[in-house]
């Protein structure tokens, strides 16, 4: 499938978007929602995610989810969407949204784990809704924020920052 | 690709470190992380195998800070480079924005080289990717080593897109900036 090149979300969408994750972490007493594009990085999150890496939880959850996809394919199976990771204190679901973003779900032994799934399916869809309109408005919008001058800067800052 | 979140004034980019089994990416991502300075760099993150051969893949943030009032932010993966982990390389390639190919200058590597190159070309292609208009760049570790191939003898076999190139012996720290400063100003430029 062909990759997007660049994503921009709006603050009008992200603002869509953490309602849809808000509304999910409490209808399913979830201990948090995430989400992330594929490529591991994280867009939003909603809940009591303390003082946990989620720069590092993202890259992990893609990877892990990405991995899954392939070992799917090894097995024949082609439209494979979700995982569910469960542990002795918390479970994790993760939903596919679209071939671009996953939804993630960290919720604990209190919460059933059939609601999640129901819900999550749920909110994936009004998120697709979401990717939709971003991808849509993206090269607009990207114009906005990236210019000649914008890149001379990131140049001139990388070259002040990574040097021996 | 790149994410550009507006809302929190944010841009994400991912970088993949791919080549060979041994041939330097993790070495690549620990000098990065030693060296680079400390608001700048975040955890490394690696999931090796008890023999420290990346598993997975390694992974380094690093911040960037505000550009125009927006904080750029760099992902910095590594593949698995042994042939076996095939599959795993396609899982971290994906969503990638640019390319550092590290390659091997041990002349018993070449064809190992040459090999990983075709695979990552064919990967990059099933994703709908053309290296050839994609944030690359070539790295020629080990050039500290007695015997290693000459460069314009890697260059003539290994970048025949003619993609900046680089001299590098990342256990010592030469070349590995150089290569990170090129691929970082290839991924903004391509914004």
């Amino acid at each position: 499938m062909e990759q997007l090149t660049n994503l921009v979300v709006s603050e009008g969408e992200l603002a869509n978007i953490a309602r849809v994750l808000g509304r999910l972490a409490l209808d399913t007493s979830a201990s948090y929602t995430i989400l992330l594009d594929k490529s591991g990085q994280l867009i939003a999150s909603q809940g009591q995610q303390g003082q946990r890496d989620l720069t590092a939880l993202g890259a992990l959850m893609a990877g892990a989810f990405s991995s899954s996809r392939q070992v799917a394919e090894i097995l024949g199976e082609h439209d494979f969407r979700s995982i569910l990771q469960q542990g002795v204190q918390e479970n994790i679901l993760s939903n596919l949204i679209g071939e671009q973003w996953l939804l993630v779900v960290v919720f604990d032994q209190q919460t059933h784990v059939g609601l999640v799934k129901v819900l999550a399916r749920k909110s994936g869809e009004e998120l697709e809704r979401v990717l939709d309109r971003v991808r849509h408005g993206a090269s607009e919008a990207r114009q906005q924020v990236v210019n000649v001058q914008f890149r001379s800067d990131a140049a001139s800052a990388i070259d002040s920052l990574f040097q021996d | 690709m790149a994410l550009i979140n507006v809302a929190k004034r944010e841009i994400q980019c991912k970088i993949v470190y791919y080549g060979t089994g041994f041939c330097g990416k993790t070495t690549n991502l620990q000098y990065i992380h030693s060296h680079a300075p400390r608001p700048a760099r975040g955890d490394l993150l690696s999931i090796a195998t008890e023999s420290e051969r990346t598993l997975f893949f390694d992974f380094l943030p690093l911040d960037l800070g505000q550009v125009h009032g927006f904080r750029v932010r760099f992902a910095l993966y590594t593949v698995p480079g042994q042939v076996l982990y095939e599959r795993t390389r396609v899982a971290v390639l994906n969503g990638v924005d640019g390319i550092v190919f590290v390659a091997d200058s041990s002349p018993e590597k070449l064809e190992e080289n040459f090999q990983n190159l075709l695979e990552l070309e064919m990967n990059m292609r099933r994703m709908g990717r053309d290296l050839g208009s994609f944030p690359f760049i070539m790295q020629w570790n080990k050039r500290d080593l007695p015997g290693a191939v000459p460069i314009p003898t890697l260059d003539r076999y290994l970048n025949r897109r003619r993609a900046p190139a680089f001299a590098a012996s990342a256990l010592t720290g030469e070349g590995v900036f150089p290569t990170l400063r090129a691929i970082c100003k290839a991924v903004m430029g391509s914004l």
